[in-house]
């Protein structure tokens, strides 16, 4: 039997085929990775339907209000009261008109027309529809004036 | 000009590949963990005249808005879905009903002009508790169908009626 002898020399191992194989590795993470959807809030479940498509050309003014439950990390829900969430932040739909009017104040300071912006309400697929009904009425108040509104629901793949 | 010249012994240099695959599995990393499998979001468009949604709006369209009531049990499931008035059922089959219901609607408003369709506006009438999963379904179904991965629009002019206030 041949046995191979250690010489005190390290063989040399061939790095290219690894470096390939990381950087396509590299590229695919880059291109599948989103940033924008960053506002989407992981404690909203939305409904699912078969013809909510992606709006062909991109809105250049969305604000996206997540309106849904504080869930558990099995995602159960442990309080009833549906809340909105900015970020790490929420607020009843009842307690919301001060945060709406500070994001309406925010559009019209950096000159964009209010006509222009589009509320896109990401909602649970539990919340009561009166709740929906009653955010896009306080979007519409005084002060307020926000006047195009989108429901987002995820895509359902048949 | 300083000017590089070959190694005298024809020997290839040597890379220092150590620093650069440290970099690379950061960056692998890195993207790694950032990765957020998102399904695919789409949305509807909601035409909600201005002002207060209680007063009377005045559009141009110059028909009546088609309305869909949608009754809600304790639990805020469906309990009843009406397409103008007319029972739809809700056996699990009631918005198939609702987008044929629709359908024959708005091919009648293509026979008398086919500009009517455009005008024409779905005025939703949920109950308070509903689950709001129903109105996108209701939405979907007034919106259009799904053929052959081709959608075809019935409406696109959707709005809600004044809040249903009774929880």
């Amino acid at each position: 039997m041949k046995i191979k002898s250690s010489g005190s020399k390290a063989p040399d191992v061939d790095m290219t085929p690894m470096i390939d194989i990381v950087f396509q590795l590299i590229a695919f993470f880059m291109v599948i990775t989103n940033f924008e959807q960053q506002q989407a809030d992981e404690r909203v479940t939305l409904p699912k339907d078969q013809l909510a498509k992606p709006p062909v050309v991109k809105r250049e003014n969305a604000l996206t209000l997540n309106l849904g439950f504080e869930k558990d990390k099995e995602g159960e829900i442990i309080d009833p009261t549906p809340y909105i969430f900015f970020g790490d932040e929420k607020t009843t739909v009842e307690q919301s008109l001060t945060r709406l009017k500070q994001e309406s104040q925010f559009y019209q300071t950096i000159g964009t027309d209010l006509a222009d912006v589009t509320v896109e309400i990401r909602a649970d697929a539990g919340v009561q529809s009166g709740l929906v009904q009653e955010l896009i009425q306080k979007c519409q108040e005084e002060g307020v004036g926000f006047q195009r509104f989108a429901l987002k629901a995820t895509q359902k793949v048949q | 000009m300083k000017v590089r010249t070959r190694n005298p012994d024809g020997d290839k240099i040597e890379m220092q590949m150590s620093s650069m695959i440290d970099v690379v599995f950061q960056l692998l990393i890195f993207f790694m963990l950032t990765l957020k499998i998102i399904e695919p979001e789409g949305d509807f468009d909601i035409n909600m005249p201005l002002g207060t949604p209680a007063a009377a709006s005045v559009t141009d369209a110059d028909l009546p808005p088609f309305k869909v009531r949608m009754e809600a049990d304790a639990n805020g499931n469906l309990a009843m879905l009406y397409f103008n008035g007319n029972p739809m059922g809700n056996d699990g089959q009631e918005f198939q009903r609702l987008n044929r219901e629709i359908f024959l609607a708005v091919d009648s408003l293509k026979a008398i002009g086919p500009s009517n369709v455009d005008k024409q506006e779905v005025e939703i009438e949920p109950d308070y508790r509903l689950h709001y999963r129903y109105i996108i379904a209701a939405i979907s179904a007034c919106s259009g169908k799904m053929e052959g991965g081709q959608m075809t629009r019935y409406i696109s002019r959707i709005k809600f009626a004044p809040i249903n206030d009774q929880r």
